[in-house]
């Protein structure tokens, strides 16, 4: 029917949004650490085969999410902070602080920051 | 083989019916309906609103059995809770709603009028459920039905009240102490699921958290409530078991200190209601 069509184009040329090269390269560095780390025997994380734990919330939408842990704000450089060691956030938070460096965690929050 | 078309008039009906549709989503989605508190509604669209309300409220409402209240629960703890939860809004005879209320619109209505056109039963329902779409929340979760039905004889009083014999009232009346202010339901032996996604609705969870079932839940201040029967852990580091769950809906601040997460003066059963809710989002 028109009025699907038209309702459906609007909402994609909306959507669209190119990403650079170098935020592309980011992103792919991201998957390449998560799946490396294990995040994903704790949280459910889509586009990452296996990531299905359940000990902690779902990664999926984390770009909208307000806070991270329940009290820190949520943007990209808290969010590395916090990949990299949560107890200095939240002192008996169950997730254990990562092996990965402030340039690894940035490329996961690239990742995960994606629309 | 000939295909046979529809008569003239059904395809002119239907492609007025088309460009109608296409010229309604184009005026909303250009913006055009202005949704400002400031812009009136026009004098049809209000008397239209006005009449689906009316007409909705007394057919729910004539089910509803309406009980003697003696005058001195009505000018006593009636005129207690007008004074803690109603008059901020609609105000008081000689006396103005607070500044926040006096922008909404619908305008929170003149109680005293409210009496004289209004049957108990209505006024009751409309405390007890509020109104889509209108600022007058519904109390059903925060009072009981004996409170409610307290504040309804209130508000029947004031019809006959004037503004000096208001004010001598309030004088005569001590305010409502903190711990008589709200009056949650007794709890009943097996969770209810159906209640509890009133209750969900009701302490506004949705705005912080998007859940599966809960219309307009969208935002993402806390985690998705989706999946949070089958996670171990919650809220970082509590184990995921119906009596953590319960114990942390009436008091996160007790439990984390620094959570983002209010206290909302939960009840122990709506914690339980909401607690088996959330266990079944699997």
């Amino acid at each position: 029917m028109p009025r699907v069509s038209v309702m459906a184009m609007l909402t994609l040329l909306a959507a669209c949004q190119p990403t650079s090269a170098v935020e592309e390269q980011r992103i792919a560095e991201g998957r390449r650490l998560i799946m490396a780390t294990g995040c994903g025997a704790c949280h459910v994380i889509p586009g990452i085969p296996g990531a299905v734990g359940k000990v902690g919330p779902a990664l999926d939408g984390l770009r909208d999410r307000v806070y991270l842990a329940g009290r820190v704000p949520n943007v990209p450089d808290n969010l590395a902070a916090w990949i990299q060691d949560p107890r200095a956030f939240v002192p008996n938070t169950i997730m254990p602080p990562s092996p990965l460096s402030r340039t690894e965690a940035q490329a996961v929050t690239a990742f995960l920051w994606q629309k | 083989m000939t295909k046979t078309r529809p008569p003239r008039r059904w395809r002119l009906a239907g492609t007025c019916a088309l460009v109608g549709g296409l010229a309604a989503i184009g005026y909303l989605t250009f913006g055009g309906y202005n949704v400002a508190a400031t812009d009136q509604h026009t004098a049809p669209i209000y008397a239209l609103l006005d009449f689906a309300s009316r007409r909705s409220i007394a057919l729910r409402s004539s089910r509803v059995s309406v009980p003697a209240i003696a005058p001195e629960v009505a000018n006593g703890r009636g005129l207690q809770l007008f004074r803690e939860h109603c008059v901020q809004c609609h105000g008081a005879p000689g006396v103005a709603p607070a500044s926040f209320a006096l922008g909404l619109t619908p305008a929170p209505a003149n109680l005293a009028a409210t009496a004289r056109r209004r049957k108990p039963a209505e006024v009751f329902w409309t405390m007890k459920y509020g109104l889509k779409m209108t600022a007058m929340p519904a109390w059903e979760f925060r009072l009981n039905d004996a409170d409610i039905w307290a504040v309804t004889a209130f508000v029947g009083e004031l019809a006959l009240l004037s503004p000096e014999q208001y004010a001598k009232l309030v004088r005569a009346t001590a305010p409502l102490k903190s711990s008589a202010r709200l009056s949650a339901e007794a709890p009943t032996l097996a969770p209810d699921l159906d209640r509890a996604r009133v209750a969900i609705q009701q302490y506004s969870c949705g705005t912080c958290h998007r859940i599966d079932g809960i219309v307009g839940a969208q935002d993402a201040v806390g985690p998705s409530l989706n999946g949070i029967g089958s996670r171990s852990y919650f809220a970082g580091a509590l184990p995921n078991n119906r009596d953590n769950m319960i114990r942390w809906l009436t008091s996160p601040t007790t439990l984390r200190p620094h959570t983002a997460m209010p206290d909302l003066s939960v009840s122990e059963r709506d914690a339980r209601d909401i607690a088996a809710f959330l266990e079944q989002l699997r």
